[in-house]
């Protein structure tokens, strides 16, 4: 059982992963549920928690966007319409909705490349025999642990008008202040989420460092190429999975944007400069009681996600 | 078996997992002359908790047979998502004694709250207890789907200390008419005496308008409220004086744009509030407060305000109703109504509260002024949607008033118009 | 055979200070100057926090960066204690974690290792699943599960109401499976020949070469309920059944005007929030180590 073994059954098409599999029985046998049926019971209690928890629910959100829906006391009947596409009409004509999709675009634009180049860096630099390497790991890491709620207060009062940032800025500093400027409102949040996400990707990262073979660093070095170099040359495209994982994460993280706008900006900040779709969502949903057009704008979400997605795989398989 | 079917398995025994339903609708006949426990919710604030408390123990031990149980919830922009929530899954008590008026007409909607018509002598108990004001709360079918309860009549707190710091005379302010009220506020801050001159919320919630927009409206207009035979009405001479009054303070640096954590009256961040008088515990020990009415355009003294009510409904999944309706009476008899005015400062919703609690308001002669205002406040529209008609005004509000973008005049006219089409649609 | 074997699996946990393929020594000036930086801005907040949290006064000045500088008290602590009745919070949030990890690890390694090494109807449903599952927001599917939980099921005011929806982690499912599927085959093989049923081939032989995964998976695991503040809030409505997140966020938004120093008291209550959370990642980041992590990369 080789290394590259290993390599090759995790590097494979997981859905193709049962080429490996181990078989009892000779391939020519043909089963009905499969080389392993108990594997059904294994999987049962999860798979039926995926079935109420997720599937369900899924499936009565793309029911409720096609339908006039609202939540009544129970027992309580009333109408509920097939509304066809109206909820969606509702939805991406309100301008608050149409806003809250830009800020998350202008979110991603500043957030996704800053955590990718941010991350790297940091994890490049983490990779060698360092002292005190664990505890610059857990320093960044510390912010990724901890409860938004706790760390939003200390933000607040950094960012404030009259906060310690806007002091040590003296006249550079943004007026009106960072939150409730409307073209600063979404980069500070974009800041934040970077900041406290960036200790996850890091360690993604010094995975994929450590999987690098260090014969190519050590014949690059051999040829004379400088550290800059070798880093454009070998490290780059030596993480290239790593790095799709990474931007995909960012992006589906971003894309379901909820804690941070609710938190830091109270709902949706100046002239709704930094609302979210899922705020809104959550706005019409809960406290409004229009899970219908709320179930609209979440379905359009999780389909533009699933686009980016997909245009990414487009790319990373070029 | 094919994927199709390994799905259709699933899917049937989701479904038969998600049909079922431990809690069940309650049958309204028989809850309506029954009798038994009942559960309440009351805020959590410090003075109502204690009130709550003492009501609930003064009433079981009267009917041992008919225990009351209470119960705080939180209060501030989460209470109405909190109460909705209960509603829908059927686990909201019988009584919840904080239960805003703007959210009367949605919880209505969803069959969540209980007429108290149906009880012999309801509307007569509302009626006599409340007097005219009792009008503003009748829901558009006529009959009576809350209480109302206790109010807090909008006025306008300053600061003695800062005022004084300002070169302000701290016992009779110029604060009466839209000229004298820019000019002291100017002052303060000119002066350095505080940061801003007032600093309502200025943050999207759709009831932060009540306070700084509705209080002011109801003073200029007379006590109209928002809507009125099923149009907007601040499309006036009186609205767009109050929203370009409010457009020159934030534009003059008087009032902060941005959320503050916390009091910023009470932390001397601001000399002014635009507030009810159950703000008053928060600023004991750190603010030497005066009184003002809110201010008119030209300085003509007002009786109306906005109530910033709070009141009380039963919901439908109260199994015991006779009981509920009896604890509610026993809650706002005469002499609970006097208990909760000391506890608490607030005004109970009650006719002549001046000459029935006159003890109380000899030994606190500031609360007499609420006291006179409590028979002119104006109280949100009762019309289905208000929630987001509430939103729809404050997020244009926030857009031109606050962040100066567009013209007041303009916008308070495009935001009217949309009011009456969502008023229409409903 | 097998223990040569055996011995090549366990090179994931050695320590990664001896790891083969970090770079070669060079003059580490640069990475010490880099992640010092790094290192101050990301801990600077939480610096501010600690030293808020038991200042007598808040300003936003910087005086505010030097301990005892606003005064030194503990009464920030005893005002949030008031409050919120923090050793009750704390249990809630505790039994609230608990039931998820329980939940996960016994039920979701399980499914890691069915999702991985057996080969059943449905097993790519299940796993398309699980992906789409990350990329749809909670809170699209928010109000269907919660009347779901609390209506059809009665569960309102419930700490199973509260873990019912966290109840399986998906995500450390998909770090099992990761894990599992490194496994090489002859181990399996050779227990399946013993006669072992499948049942004990995963607990006796599967789960103990996977360790690093199970720890791994409980930590990404208590991340999510511990600072969760939106769902137990919807479901819980006694003040004695909220988590710390849930209470310190009511008392932010509600009543912390009332305080002494109300900027202060949210600081103490947000370091006891914080301070398990970051212990306990402390504590086990030597075996929380980036190789356990990697596997997710390669897939």
């Amino acid at each position: 059982m080789t290394t590259a073994d290993v390599t090759a059954a995790t590097t494979a098409d997981p859905m193709a992963a049962g080429a490996g599999v181990d078989d009892p029985l000779p391939r020519n046998h043909r089963r009905i549920f499969g080389r392993h049926p108990i594997g059904m019971l294994f999987v049962a209690p999860y798979a039926l928690f995926i079935a109420v928890l997720f599937a369900y629910p899924l499936g009565l959100a793309v029911y409720m966007s096609f339908h006039r829906y609202i939540f009544t006391a129970p027992g309580v009947g009333i109408a509920r319409p097939f509304v066809g596409l109206q909820n969606y009409r509702d939805a991406l004509g309100d301008d608050a909705v149409r806003r809250s999709f830009l800020n998350i675009l202008i979110f991603l634009v500043i957030n996704v490349p800053l955590t990718v180049v941010l991350s790297l860096a940091l994890a490049s630099a983490l990779n060698s025999k360092l002292r005190g390497r664990s505890f610059f790991r857990t320093a960044y890491y510390v912010p990724y642990v901890t409860a938004s709620v706790a760390v939003v207060g200390v933000w607040l009062f950094l960012f404030n008008g009259s906060g310690l940032v806007n002091r040590v800025l003296g006249s550079l500093a943004p007026s009106p202040s960072w939150l409730i400027n409307s073209h600063w409102a979404m980069p500070s949040i974009a800041g934040f989420v970077t900041w406290k996400q960036l200790g996850f990707f890091i360690l993604l990262y010094l995975a994929a460092l450590q999987n690098v073979p260090k014969e190519l660093y050590e014949s690059s070095s051999v040829d004379g190429a400088t550290a800059w170099q070798q880093f454009r040359a070998v490290t780059i495209p030596g993480v290239r999975h790593a790095t799709s994982l990474v931007t995909l994460l960012a992006v589906i993280t971003g894309a379901n944007l909820f804690t941070e706008p609710y938190l830091l900006t109270g709902g949706g900040g100046p002239n709704g400069a930094s609302a979210s779709p899922v705020l809104l969502m959550y706005q019409f949903g809960i406290e409004q009681n229009r899970p219908d057009v709320a179930a609209a704008i979440g379905v359009v979400l999780v389909l533009g996600v699933l686009v980016l997605a997909g245009i990414q795989r487009l790319l990373d398989r070029g | 078996m094919r994927p199709a079917t390994a799905l259709l398995i699933t899917a049937l025994a989701a479904s038969a997992l998600t049909a079922c339903s431990i809690v069940k609708p309650v049958d309204a006949t028989k809850a309506r002359a029954s009798r038994g426990p009942i559960a309440i919710w009351y805020s959590n604030n410090p003075q109502e908790v204690q009130w709550g408390n003492q009501v609930v123990k003064s009433w079981n031990a009267a009917h041992p047979g008919e225990k009351a149980s209470g119960q705080q919830i939180p209060t501030g922009k989460t209470s109405e998502a909190v109460i909705q929530a209960s509603v829908i899954a059927g686990t909201e008590p019988c009584l919840i004694y904080n239960t805003s008026p703007a959210s009367v007409p949605s919880f209505q909607a969803i069959g969540g709250l209980v007429a108290l018509d149906q009880f012999p002598g309801g509307r007569q108990y509302i009626e006599q207890r409340s007097g005219s004001q009792a009008d503003q709360y009748r829901s558009p079918d006529g009959k009576f789907y809350q209480l109302p309860w206790k109010s807090n009549p909008v006025m306008i707190f300053y600061n003695k200390k800062l005022f004084t710091k300002a070169g302000l005379d701290p016992n009779h302010p110029k604060l009466a008419s839209y000229a004298d009220f820019l000019a002291t506020a100017k002052r303060v801050v000119s002066t350095h005496a505080a940061r801003f001159a007032i600093y309502p919320a200025p943050s999207s919630e759709f009831f932060q308008s009540w306070y700084d927009f509705y209080s002011m409206y109801a003073a200029q207009s007379g006590g109209v409220q928002l809507i009125k035979n099923g149009k907007a009405t601040f499309d006036d001479a009186a609205g767009r004086g109050v929203a370009n009054f409010w457009r020159q303070i934030y534009a003059d640096g008087l009032a902060g744009k941005e959320t503050y954590s916390g009091d910023p009256f009470a932390d001397g961040v601001a000399a002014m509030a635009i507030v009810g008088p159950w703000a008053i515990a928060s600023y004991q020990g750190k603010v030497g407060w005066g009184l003002a009415p809110v201010p008119t355009s030209n300085g003509q003294p007002s009786n109306h305000t906005f109530s910033d009510a709070k009141n009380v409904a039963m919901y439908a999944s109260c199994t015991h109703r006779e009981t509920a309706w009896d604890f509610l009476k026993f809650s706002t008899s005469q002499d609970q109504d006097g208990k909760f005015l000391q506890a608490t400062g607030q005004m109970p919703m009650r006719t002549g509260v001046v000459t029935t609690y006159a003890s109380y308001f000899a030994k606190n002669p500031a609360y007499k002024t609420f006291a006179k205002l409590a028979d002119g406040v104006v109280e949100v529209p009762n019309v289905p949607g208000s929630v987001r008609i509430w939103q729809t005004f404050r997020d244009a509000w926030s857009k031109s008033v606050i962040f100066a973008d567009g013209s007041v005049d303009a916008t308070l006219a495009a935001t009217a118009q949309s009011i009456d089409q969502l008023l229409v649609k409903k | 055979m097998t223990a040569v074997r055996t011995e090549q699996v366990h090179v994931d946990e050695a320590e990664p200070d001896a790891d083969a393929n970090a770079r070669p020594v060079r003059a580490p000036a640069w990475r010490y100057v880099l992640l010092g930086i790094g290192a101050i801005v990301f801990l600077f907040p939480f610096y501010y926090m600690i030293i808020g949290s038991f200042a007598k006064r808040s300003d936003g000045s910087l005086k505010g960066l030097i301990p005892g500088a606003l005064g030194l008290t503990l009464h920030n602590y005893a005002s949030i204690n008031a409050a919120i009745d923090l050793p009750r919070s704390l249990l809630n949030s505790l039994i609230f974690t608990v039931g998820v990890l329980i939940g996960t690890l016994f039920f979701g390694t399980v499914a890691g290792y069915a999702l991985a090494r057996l080969n059943f109807r449905g097993r790519g449903l299940v796993f398309a699943s699980m992906l789409l599952l990350q990329t749809v927001p909670f809170q699209l599917l928010i109000i269907p599960i919660y009347v779901l939980v609390a209506r059809n099921y009665g569960l309102s005011d419930s700490y199973l109401g509260m873990i019912a929806p966290f109840a399986i982690n998906s995500t450390a499912v998909f770090v099992f499976r990761q894990y599992f599927l490194q496994l090489p085959k002859e181990l399996f093989e050779a227990a399946r020949i013993d006669g072992a049923s499948e049942w004990r081939v995963l607990w006796s032989v599967a789960v103990p070469m996977v360790r690093p995964a199970l720890l791994t998976g409980a930590l990404l695991t208590f991340i999510g309920p511990w600072n969760e503040f939106l769902w137990p809030f919807l479901i819980t409505k006694k003040q004695d059944l909220q988590p710390l997140a849930v209470s310190l966020s009511n008392y932010i938004t509600t009543a912390s005007s009332l305080a002494h120093n109300p900027f202060g008291t949210i600081l103490a209550g947000a370091c006891v929030l914080a301070a398990p959370a970051v212990l306990l990642f402390v504590v086990f980041q030597r075996k929380f180590v980036s190789s356990n992590i990697g596997s997710g990369v390669k897939g």
